[in-house]
């Protein structure tokens, strides 16, 4: 007889699910610390080199920066609902709410790309060997706040396309997967994928609105 | 159907907290500007973890590890900022 948990290592579908939950969040806590130390290396050359950094935050684009927080804000709402529909068994919504999310997560990193493009052509990417020219007080530091915003934003980015490769291996994966299997696996890639926007919602802040 | 309809409101939050910290980053507030961003950004992140993550509502254990997150990055903030 089959039995209702999905690993031989638990009695009941209730403690298998809050084993499974309670090990996202201990991973998304390590996540956490890895953008933590990241974002307390700003916040320190913040203090040191207030000027320069206010200076080389306004050479970030505003409006892509909003629109992307927009968009990755959208795909969060979307994946809310695949795990809304997946838990009361609505397969076929369930399956066009990932494929939205994963749509989203894929604008996202296409403007991301628009806006590295645009800041390599400025000469504003001191990153792969590329010219860095910046006019303005204390070039120094500006080049520090840039390798420090391609840091972070490329790390985010990295996480983001990982998401997006879960949620497509998950699609192709479906048809063959149990009903248990699948509420297990959005479950756990939506904690990830809402982590991911709150890394972005804290970076939005931090990198584009300073002392603008 | 109810549920759906917290997710939308949730969701409408969020834009309307975007479009605030956006907005506020044009007025000149002086020190506050960061504080508001920051208390903004934290807001957000609350509405995420509750209302998409449902980190209140699955037992005692995801709030465990969120605590443990937020006591060691309190050490790491903590002991790097004393001595600034």
């Amino acid at each position: 007889m089959r039995s209702s948990t999905e690993s031989v290592a638990f009695d009941t579908k209730a403690r298998e699910k809050a084993a499974d939950t309670f090990g996202m969040w201990v991973f998304i806590g390590s996540e956490a610390m890895l953008f933590g130390a990241i974002l307390l290396v700003f916040l320190i050359a913040r203090i040191s080199y207030g000027t320069a950094f206010a200076a080389a935050s306004q050479r970030l684009s505003l409006p892509l920066g909003t629109l992307n927080t927009a968009v990755l804000l959208t795909s969060s709402f979307a994946m809310v609902l695949a795990h809304t529909f997946t838990a009361s068994r609505r397969w076929r919504p369930a399956v066009w709410a990932l494929i939205c999310t994963s749509l989203l997560g894929i604008v996202f990193l296409f403007v991301k790309a628009v806006e590295y493009g645009r800041e390599f052509k400025e000469g504003l990417a001191p990153v792969l060997g590329a010219p860095f020219s910046f006019t303005g007080p204390d070039p120094t530091h500006a080049e520090f706040f840039f390798a420090l915003y391609f840091a972070m934003t490329s790390l985010h980015a990295l996480h983001l396309i990982c998401g997006v490769a879960v949620i497509a291996g998950m699609l192709l994966l479906w048809p063959g997967t149990t009903e248990a299997s699948r509420t297990h696996r959005v479950q756990a890639i939506g904690l990830y994928w809402h982590f991911v926007d709150i890394v972005w919602v804290f970076l939005f802040p931090v990198l584009y609105l300073i002392n603008r | 159907m109810s549920h759906i309809r917290k997710l939308i409101v949730a969701y409408l939050g969020l834009l309307a907290l975007l479009a605030l910290t956006v907005g506020s980053s044009f007025l000149d507030l002086g020190g506050l500007n960061s504080a508001l961003n920051l208390a903004i950004a934290a807001a957000k992140a609350a509405i995420i973890a509750t209302l998409f993550m449902h980190l209140t509502s699955e037992g005692i254990l995801p709030r465990l590890a969120v605590a443990a997150t937020g006591l060691w990055l309190a050490v790491l903030f903590g002991l790097t900022l004393i001595g600034q």
